[in-house]
């Protein structure tokens, strides 16, 4: 029923968002500008002024090249070429046509960010002519970026889907590409990549590579302006200069892009050899004999396999584990205890592991019938998914618990042992809550991106569920820590973790419970 | 002769209030040993009866005995029993045609020393001998199609549901499957239900045949005795008669019109 209403208004929702970015451009973006007007002003003549810039000029720009790319490599399909290789039309005018389909989507992106930037320009006082120069600046930019990421897409495309294992790449790829973008955003945020950019001993290299890049350029009439508002005069090669770097590298994406066309359009085979499956090694051979040899040791065998054969899913778990890396490096303050690194580890980092390696509950219902067919297929298939993300999940929670906390100072052995023990504990029963919640809220979608968002989803209601209870125990006095208050604080956070690892296991062991029982009468 | 697959009153209703009847108090039996066959437009009920029958999905009303065993009652023994090729099969892609079959031998506890063998016996059988080690993700939708075959065959069971066998296999690979379902049925004494489109396949195999439209059973017996009730000369024209199909001089009408129009 919302669908049908929603498509009832759905005519009028270019206007809608033409009326909301207007509103968003002229006055939303102005005053929230305005709220901080005087640390910009601050800021626009400071040193950092022209690298922070630089930087993120250059993060938008990656963004905005990487966002076509990863939206394609999710799910690569190139059922579409052999229709666009059949019509009488060049290759590359389906890449432009390409470029243009997705243009209402683009434009509202460049708006968005065009508006902001511009806002934080306007107070200086700058003339007509540069802020149109800078709006011009911002369009070209963000232009070149979004075909470049379109041609590399449509070649990536053509050479991935040509093979199952290229598709396989390609969902890889997909999830941890943003990587790089995501440790810059964090170090910009932690304030050290700052630090770094404006010490001259430090930053050669990086504003070398930085000035060389289109976004840089726009970086730099942008300071010129913010420095010299209402007097073009005095930039004025500067400015012609660089403007005319970026009219020239759009043209040349755009030249270059139409020659990549017939190579981007293309079915020819390029390979014909199939992917075979190794005789077991050692750690199948392991994982058979713990899941006791019999079937169910093959279950859980053959369980492993189809999991540690898709690379998305290996994908997943450096992502998760990238992801906990880099906000520790970057936005943590020190861990100065084994207790801070168990009470921080505890609270995001074990819940975002688990929760993407756990990951959907199966791949179609075809394969889950699979299951259902045979006899008390839908427990042994539960218990097989139990036992394998068990055997994923734990080591690594314990690997990152025991470098955490050998990295913290106060460390004893006491200690190290204790958090391992704690962190495979927490690990093992956010396996169980993961799993209940993904049978209860089944996603049974082959594509990447439904998959990752059910992932999403069921991570945000861990994440709000558990922070949530960690404070209701705390502030209802119900914490074992402070029931006992001669316990030292290492000892009453390490109960205080054992107690919200009991009462996640029993959620857990709920919803797993009544994720079997609505699987079992899936349809 | 011994009644292995017998419905009673079986329905199965989808929506609110159960107003799509999918299957409609079907009256069904099939006998050990025999090919039976049960045909029907797309939507028919075809594919619901075979999951009621294998206890994938329950009924509204109604039951059935598989083998003596009630699908509401004994679901773990009819799984047992029975042996399925579904219409869309889950594959997993990622495992090997060798690997796919034992990890369903697995779901079936067939003792590993059988199994392997069993398995040797099958990828030989169906020509896959030496591709057994290919990821099943590289293998053309025939080739899938018998390592299904070969999967509902690993632990040998009495009864086998076949849906659609020989719906994606070109003509080489149907003619095996078809002498494979002649010799299953012929010298393994197995029972065999099949829901096929395919009127030649049905019509040659299958000693008896049920024709279902609207989830009702609309015609049961021998291609003969539906011939003779239906008062028509091929298993096409009855299958029409039965269930309203659109005649060639209707399908081709528009072209008329048109040509009058012009």
């Amino acid at each position: 029923m919302i669908t049908s209403g929603i498509r009832q208004i759905r005519r009028y929702f270019p206007y809608l968002v033409t009326v909301l970015l207007a509103i968003y451009v002229l006055f939303v973006a102005p005053a929230v500008a305005g709220l901080f007007i005087d640390d910009f002003l601050a800021f626009i003549i400071s040193v950092a002024a022209v690298p922070v810039i630089q930087i993120i000029l250059f993060m938008f720009f990656f963004y905005l090249v990487l966002f076509p790319i990863s939206d394609t490599l999710r799910e690569v399909k190139t059922g579409q070429i052999e229709i666009f290789l059949a019509s009488p039309v060049k290759s590359s005018d389906v890449l432009l046509g390409e470029f243009l389909g997705r243009m209402p989507f683009y434009a509202t992106a460049i708006v968005l960010i065009t508006g902001t930037l511009t806002a934080l320009l306007d107070p200086l006082g700058l003339d007509m002519v540069q802020s149109i120069v800078m709006i011009i600046v911002f369009v070209i930019t963000f232009l070149s970026a979004l075909w470049i990421g379109t041609v590399i897409s449509a070649v990536l495309r053509t050479k991935l889907g040509k093979t199952v294992r290229g598709k396989d790449v390609g969902r890889a790829l997909s999830v941890i590409i943003a990587l790089p973008m995501i440790a810059i955003m964090y170090a910009l945020i932690g304030g050290g990549l700052i630090k770094a950019l404006i010490d001259p001993a430090t930053s050669g290299n990086v504003r070398a590579i930085l000035n060389f890049l289109p976004s840089s350029w726009g970086a730099e009439i942008f300071v010129a302006f913010a420095s010299n508002p209402g007097n073009i005069g005095a930039v004025a090669l500067e400015t012609i200069t660089r403007l005319g770097g970026l009219v020239v590298f759009f043209l040349a994406a755009l030249w270059l892009g139409s020659k990549a066309a017939n190579r981007a359009y293309s079915l020819e085979s390029t390979t014909f050899t199939a992917s075979k499956a190794k005789p077991d090694g050692l750690f199948y051979k392991a994982v058979r004999r713990l899941g006791g040899s019999g079937s169910f040791g093959t279950l859980l065998t053959t369980s492993f396999k189809d999991y540690g054969r898709r690379l998305e899913n290996l994908s997943w778990l450096f992502y998760s584990v990238a992801i906990v890396a880099m906000i520790t490096i970057f936005l943590s303050d020190p861990l100065s205890s084994p207790k801070d690194v168990l009470e921080d580890l505890s609270m995001m980092a074990i819940p975002f592991l688990t929760g993407f390696a756990v990951g959907t509950v199966s791949r179609g219902k075809d394969t889950l019938f699979v299951y259902k067919k045979s006899p008390n297929g839908l427990s042994r298939f539960v218990k097989a998914r139990l036992m394998q993300n068990l055997l994923v999940t734990v080591p690594i929670a314990a690997a990152i618990m025991c470098t955490m906390t050998i990295l913290a100072p106060q460390i004893t052995a006491s200690s190290l042992l204790a958090n391992a023990v704690a962190g495979s504990l927490r690990a093992a029963v956010m396996v169980v809550l993961f799993l209940g919640l993904a049978l209860l809220i089944p996603v049974f979608a082959e594509e990447s991106r439904e998959r990752a968002f059910g992932v999403v989803i069921n991570l945000m209601i861990v994440l709000f569920a558990t922070i949530g209870l960690e404070i209701g125990l705390a502030r209802s006095g119900l914490s074992l820590g402070r029931i006992f208050p001669e316990l030292d604080s290492y000892a009453a956070a390490l109960l205080n973790h054992l107690e919200m690892t009991a009462l996640i296991l029993l959620a857990g062991v709920v919803l797993l419970y009544l994720g079997k029982r609505k699987l079992s009468r899936t349809e | 002769m011994k009644v292995v697959i017998q419905t009673k009153k079986l329905s199965k209703c989808y929506g609110k209030g159960g107003e799509i009847k999918a299957v409609d108090e079907l009256d069904l039996e099939v006998y050990e040993g025999e090919t039976f066959g049960l045909l029907g437009p797309n939507g028919a009920g075809k594919t619901t009866t075979v999951r009621l029958l294998n206890c994938i999905i329950k009924p509204t009303s109604g039951t059935a005995l598989v083998n003596g065993n009630d699908i509401l009652k004994d679901e773990t023994e009819v799984k047992r029993f029975t042996g399925l090729l579904a219409e869309s099969p889950g594959l997993y892609e990622k495992l090997s045609a060798y690997e796919f079959l034992e990890f369903i031998g697995a779901l079936y506890d067939v003792p590993s020393d059988v199994l392997k063998e069993r398995i040797d016996d099958l990828l030989k059988l169906f020509s896959l001998d030496d591709r057994r080690n290919d990821l099943l993700e590289g293998y053309s939708r025939g080739m899938k199609q018998k390592v299904l075959i070969a999967a509902a065959l690993v632990h040998d069971p009495p009864i086998l549901f076949l849906d659609e066998p020989t719906s994606a296999l070109d003509p080489r690979t149907a003619l095996m499957v078809k002498d494979l379902i002649k010799k299953l049925a012929d010298t393994a004494g197995k029972t065999i239900f099949i829901c096929s489109h395919i009127l030649p396949i049905v019509e040659e195999l299958c000693d008896r045949i049920g024709i279902i439209s609207q989830g009702k059973l609309i015609a049961l017996g021998t291609v003969d005795e539906i011939l003779a009730k239906t008062k028509t000369k091929s298993l096409e024209q009855a299958f029409i008669a039965l269930t309203g199909g659109v005649e060639e001089k209707e399908l081709l009408a528009w072209r008329e019109h048109r040509a009058a129009s012009a």
